[in-house]
This record gives C-alpha cells, structure tokens and sequence, in this order.
C-alpha cells in the first residue's frame, strides 16, 4: 500500500514537472509564432500593396524577412530568458515540418532523388572529410575540434556535432567553437547561396540539390532552398535529409578512431549505436511519403498537409534568426572560424561541381 | 562496460515527439478531424 502511495505520490509529481516544462515554453513559442507571422504578413502586405499600384517590387520570401526580423531581435534587445526555452523548441518544429513535407514527394521521387543525394553525399563527405583534417592540421587546430568541424561541415552541423561531443569524448569548449563556427557559417550562406544560384542560373532541382548539399544545418539549409523557391527548398530538405541519413556512421567512424587511440569510449554495440544516431524524422518522412504515393489521402489532404509544414516552418525560421547572436559567435576566435569557413568554400565548390555535372539525371 | 558510448534518450526523444506529432497531425487530416489548413 505504501509502495503503491509513493507510486502515485511519483506521477503525480512526474505530472506537475511535464506541465510546468511544457508552460516554461509557452513565451517563447508566442515570440516564434509573432516573429514567423509577421515576416508573412510584411510579404503579404507589400505584394498586394505593390501589385495594386502596378510596382514593380521583387518578392522577398517570408522566409529572409522571418529570419531577419529574429535576428534584429536577438542582436539589439536580445533574447530574454523567459523566451529562451520555447525559441529552443525550432529545431522540433523543422523535424516535422520535414516529416509533413514527405506528403509532397512520391516515393519514386524521393528514391531518385535520394539516390543521386546519396551518391553525390558520399563522394563530397570523403573530400571534404579528408580536407578539413589537413586545413586543422594546417592551422595548429586541437585534433579533436578539427573531428568536430569535418563533422559539422560534412554532415549536418551542430545536430552532427552534438551527437559526435560524446561519442569521441571531445571538450565542452571545442564543441561550443565547432558549434559557434558552423552556425555563423550557416547564417553567411543563407545570404550568399541564393545569390549565387540565381547569378549562375541553377535550375530549382540544381539549386535545391547545391543548397542540400553544401548548406551545414538542417535549418538554415531547408531556409536557403526556401528562399530560392519553394520547388528548390523541397529538394534541398530531400537532399538535406539523405545527408542527415548517414550521421551515425560517420560518427561512428570518429569514435571508433578516437577509442582505438584510448581517447574516447569503446562502443559496446555498434548497431545500437548506429540506430541511436540515426535521425528518426527520416522514418517519418518516408513514411508519410509513401502513405502519399499509394493514395491514403485525397488532394485537399495533401494540400493541408504541405500547409502544416510551411507552417512548422515559419516557426523554425523565425528560431534561426533569434537564437543567432553576432556578438556570442563573434566570441569564439578565428582560427576555428577560418578553418570552417575555408572548408565551407571548398564543399560549396566542389557540391556545384558535383550537382552542375548530375544535372542531367535530375 | 560502464565506459561504453549509450545512446542519448534526449536526442531520441526529440526525434520521436516530432515524428508522433507530425503523423497525429496527418491522421486529424486524414479523418477530416481538422479543418482545410490554408496558408
């Protein structure tokens, strides 16, 4: 009878913590939600202005103006620390908007295109792994921060990085570099990227597949697709999440290096740890895809479901711009920054490459 | 063996919230449970 008390005495307890963790996110929720509808509302208002007074305005995606109004926000008044868990929250918000956004992919196409994401990942993944180990040995980085850079480069940015800190037991300190890097790194490309596609003239399959590609954070790699078209953020997320597919070897790789050295953990079960690594959100994404390829929802459905995953994505682009801190980032040094940045343009050439000669089988 | 990598329950945890939320939220469409989502 008492065990069962203390039982209760637990859920009940275990009840009032979910509650209060899942009201500590509320404000900063409200504050995505403000920013991501006010970037659609300021595109909203100035295309219809525009198109009524026959101006000839060229369309900004809600997406840059979502993006820029969070950074005003955070580098001016900053993020205060009752917003901070729910803004955390926009990494959640991109992991199903990508499982909804599987409703617009047949599943033929998701397994063309995800073939040639495949194969070009695994060919850029071996160059750009191997050239950041010679830039971080070039510039006197710690070996294992130059793990988590190749990581976070090659991969998928910090999601990479978190789950490859423990795995090779690297420091606190070179992980917020790495991290710190990556992000600022992300936040260029989401300028420059669309800039340089539509110089080059990419088609949205090219462009998408570039962005996928070469773009290091599942966030701003979805943000930069988006911001080209909508047709070229779909492939960017297909591309993007091929990449994500392949974290748990590559982090599996590290580990195994760093343990053979006696400076990191042994792994104990290698598939476990493969399947802990692995993103569960690209189950969901096939999964949703093909429910869509046989027909289980009608043409409205879907229709609704691709606008539930703008919508998830309105809210973790908002989260890009405001948890961006110039200053924070600023913070780090420069020679992790360079290494990063020398890295980034080296994938980002060599992805064009790569998709500039697959763009006839697209 | 108290020194081997274990997967991390947080990073699941995450993932799988999304992917439940996300298939919920197709099942409501799927069901007419929620109204046309315009955008």
């Amino acid at each position: 009878m008492a065990a069962t008390s203390t039982t209760e005495f637990h859920s009940v307890d275990n009840l009032i913590g979910f509650g209060r963790r899942i009201a500590a996110l509320i404000p900063g929720l409200l504050l995505l939600a403000a920013v991501g509808y006010a970037g659609k509302f300021i595109e909203q208002s100035i295309a219809t202005y525009t198109k009524a007074r026959h101006i000839p305005f060229p369309n900004i995606e809600y997406v840059l103006r979502a993006i820029v109004l969070g950074l005003i926000i955070a580098n001016t008044v900053g993020i205060l620390r009752i917003f901070e868990a729910g803004v955390g929250t926009y990494e959640f918000w991109l992991k199903a908007g990508i499982v909804l956004l599987g409703s617009r992919f047949l599943l033929g196409d998701v397994l063309h295109l995800g073939g040639i994401s495949l194969l070009l990942v695994a060919f850029a993944i071996t160059l750009s792994l191997t050239f950041m180990h010679v830039l971080g040995r070039a510039f006197k980085l710690k070996p294992k921060l130059t793990s988590l850079l190749a990581v976070g480069s090659s991969i998928c940015g910090v999601s990479a990085i978190i789950a490859a800190k423990p795995a090779i037991n690297a420091d606190d300190e070179d992980a917020s570099y790495a991290i710190a890097a990556i992000l600022a790194l992300g936040a260029i490309s989401l300028f420059t990227f669309p800039l340089i596609g539509h110089s080059l003239h990419l088609s949205d399959k090219a462009y998408g597949l570039w962005a996928g590609l070469a773009v290091d954070n599942t966030a701003e790699a979805t943000a930069a697709g988006a911001l080209y078209s909508d047709a070229a953020g779909k492939v960017a997320v297909l591309a993007k999440t091929t990449r994500n597919a392949l974290i748990g070897f590559i982090v599996l790789g590290y580990a195994l290096y760093w343990s053979s050295r006696g400076q990191a953990k042994t792994v104990s079960n290698k598939a476990a740890f493969l399947w802990s690594k692995f993103p569960k959100f690209v189950l969901g994404f096939l999964l949703i895809s093909l429910l869509a390829t046989l027909g289980f929802f009608t043409k409205p459905q879907l229709v609704s479901l691709a606008n539930l995953s703008r919508w998830a994505f309105l809210l973790t682009f908002a989260g890009v711009g405001l948890r961006t801190s110039f200053r924070e980032l600023g913070k780090q040094g420069w020679r992790p920054f360079a290494v990063g940045a020398i890295g980034e343009v080296f994938i980002a050439l060599l992805t064009l490459a790569l998709v500039y000669g697959a763009d006839r089988y697209l | 063996m108290s020194n081997a990598v274990r997967p991390s329950r947080l990073a699941f945890s995450l993932d799988a919230y999304a992917v439940a939320l996300a298939l919920v939220l197709a099942l409501l469409v799927r069901l007419n449970l929620l109204p046309p989502i315009k955008w």
